[in-house]
């Protein structure tokens, strides 16, 4: 699945350093609950999931604009048919959306006919309310199937952030020949479920871990960036407007976005520009010196 | 969203509720039945009743600010002189079901009777009628708000699902002061070995840092002029180490002019009549239809 590793930093465009590309999965309350019913019993942990398109991501645009960055909203599309007027929003204001699954289905589960039924509705719901397709997917719930690169292709698709093994960006390979199919890879590190997401019954984190401290999360989160930019790589984030765009955790997002911008050679982009400039510049597909 | 005039009365910027669940024992027994004779974990509790309460209202007549204690029927009958000082204090009292049962697995007719039980008990202590009610444990059936109005509630402060006041849909106008999770000190401090909690034993968080999240929050509450409610217990933080961070946190909340601090029921009367209409889009409302549907298509 991964092309051979490649040493050399990565190029970016116009001589910057590094590139920052701003993801948020903006799951609602879709996700294993609502695909198993149990969420229709509970009303409170429904709007937990709610709170993102509703309270959290108008806060959060304002927040994106005021600091004058892009970002991509992984989102699944029965978020996008339940609250349209909030994901406009998201498209109007310049950010990307792409697919997140119809309702935050696990691909691994999925045949490929349903994989494949899945995102040809997802996609209809993105042009019918949107305008826009996915060119971006991000596998929800953890694995992909193994026929998935294969299905993403196939729906046209340019990009994949779903996986974890690298800090850059590279191309996926399949029948043994490198495609141009990118993948943005993301961490846990820079994953806000990991620091900041808490529920009761069902049980988050599985061990019931405390909510850590905010001071202590933003430093961690400076200091990946800090790590990022040394090395010249390619930073995403998996944050969810329900968790890190709840009212102090604005402000720990609004602090560490200040953190990046204080520097002049990143490169802010969405993920979509990040796969173009990976295509365009022709990395990963030189030979590697031995 | 953004514009927060008129939101909250006289020209506040923020509502901040403090307040503190009664739980005593009753959370480790109703959650783990079995624990009847272990004296050592039902006195991790009863702690909050014997020494918790007494510091927290010392510390509120200190700072002078009114608070909200859920106190579940059984507590109020059995803890009564306890509840009678906190009502002599000039606090708000509310129910918290019944013998502190967790709403999960229990039937829309079990949940209106600890609804009504624990209203009618804590109403019969104070000499009071109450109308307010906070969710023990696990949530409610959908439907069992329209069954407030005979028990003399009128508001709720159960759902972690928003930082602003809403109406609950079909209720002829229940109103919800959401919790959160990340303001409530249960989350960061309580533990214990056998039942365990946290269920995958984390140590207690460090002091510093939660007073930093809950600072942190009020600052993010102010900003965006929302209702910031405070959940503590007595056993919790109701003890010698802990009360400092209360006392730090409310007088930090104080310094600022603009902020109504106040009690649920000030807090629901003023929602209902200025914001008598729920936000286009609101999960509850969304909810109460999809759910709707889901059973007419049944």
């Amino acid at each position: 699945m991964h092309t051979p590793v490649d040493p050399r930093p990565p190029r970016w465009p116009h001589g910057h350093r590094a590139a920052v590309a701003l993801a948020f999965d903006l799951d609602g309350p879709t996700g294993g609950a609502m695909l198993d019913g149990s969420l229709w019993d509970r009303p409170g942990y429904f709007a937990l999931g709610g709170y993102g398109p509703h309270r959290a991501l108008p806060r959060l645009l304002d927040l994106l604009d005021d600091a004058g960055v892009p970002a991509t909203f992984f989102a699944p599309a029965w978020v996008v048919e339940h609250w349209p007027e909030a994901c406009r929003r998201i498209v109007e204001r310049g950010h990307e959306v792409a697919h997140h699954g119809y309702r935050h289905e696990c691909y691994y589960d999925l045949t490929v006919d349903e994989q494949h039924a899945v995102i040809t509705r997802s996609q209809r719901v993105f042009r019918d309310v949107l305008g826009v397709e996915a060119t971006g997917f991000r596998s929800p719930s953890g694995d992909w199937h193994p026929e998935t690169p294969r299905v993403l292709r196939e729906h046209g698709f340019r990009y994949s952030s779903s996986m974890r093994g690298d800090d850059r960006p590279y191309r996926h390979t399949l029948d043994g020949a490198t495609t141009d199919l990118v993948e943005i890879p993301a961490r846990w590190d820079m994953d806000d479920y990991a620091f900041l997401a808490y529920h009761r019954n069902p049980d988050y984190p599985s061990g019931q871990d405390r909510i850590a401290s905010y001071a202590l999360t933003l430093d961690n989160w400076k200091r990946e960036f800090d790590g990022y930019r040394a090395e010249g790589l390619c930073l995403t984030t998996l944050f969810h407007p329900k968790v890190s765009g709840r009212p102090g955790r604005l402000l720990i997002l609004e602090e560490l976005i200040a953190h990046m911008r204080a520097h002049d050679d990143v490169w802010f982009a969405n993920c979509n520009d990040v796969a173009d400039w990976w295509i365009e510049s022709g990395q990963g597909t030189e030979a590697v010196a031995a | 969203m953004n514009d927060t005039h008129g939101r909250w009365p006289n020209g506040a910027r923020a509502a901040v509720m403090i307040t503190i669940d009664h739980d005593a024992d009753l959370a480790l027994l109703s959650g783990s039945p079995a624990i009847a004779d272990r004296g050592k974990t039902l006195s991790v509790g009863r702690y909050g009743t014997d020494r918790g309460i007494d510091r927290l209202l010392g510390l509120f007549a200190e700072l002078d600010v009114p608070t909200t204690w859920f106190v579940p029927g059984r507590n109020a009958e059995q803890h009564s002189d306890a509840v009678r000082r906190i009502a002599a204090a000039g606090h708000e009292l509310a129910s918290h079901g019944d013998a502190h049962e967790d709403f999960q697995p229990l039937t829309l007719d079990e949940q209106i009777r600890a609804v009504h039980d624990g209203a009618d008990r804590l109403c019969q202590v104070t000499g009071a009628p109450v109308r307010g009610f906070r969710t023990p444990a696990g949530e409610w059936k959908p439907g069992l708000g329209a069954h407030f109005a005979a028990s003399g509630l009128d508001w709720s402060s159960s759902s972690p699902g928003d930082d602003l006041p809403y109406l609950h849909p079909g209720t002829g106008g229940v109103v919800e002061i959401p919790v959160q999770y990340e303001l409530e000190d249960h989350q960061y401090f309580f533990f214990n070995l056998e039942p365990p909690f946290p269920t995958g034993q984390s140590r207690i968080a460090s002091y510093a840092h939660v007073l930093g999240n809950w600072t942190q929050e009020f600052a993010a509450h102010h900003r965006y002029g929302l209702c910031y409610v405070l959940r503590l217990h007595p056993e919790v933080t109701g003890t010698p180490g802990r009360i400092g961070l209360v006392r730090d946190l409310i007088t930090h909340i104080k310094a600022h002019p603009d902020v109504w601090i106040t009690t649920g029921s000030p807090v629901a009367d003023w929602w209902r009549t200025n914001h008598p209409d729920n936000d286009p889009g609101h999960p509850a409302d969304l909810f109460a239809r999809l759910r709707a549907e889901r059973e007419a298509a049944v």
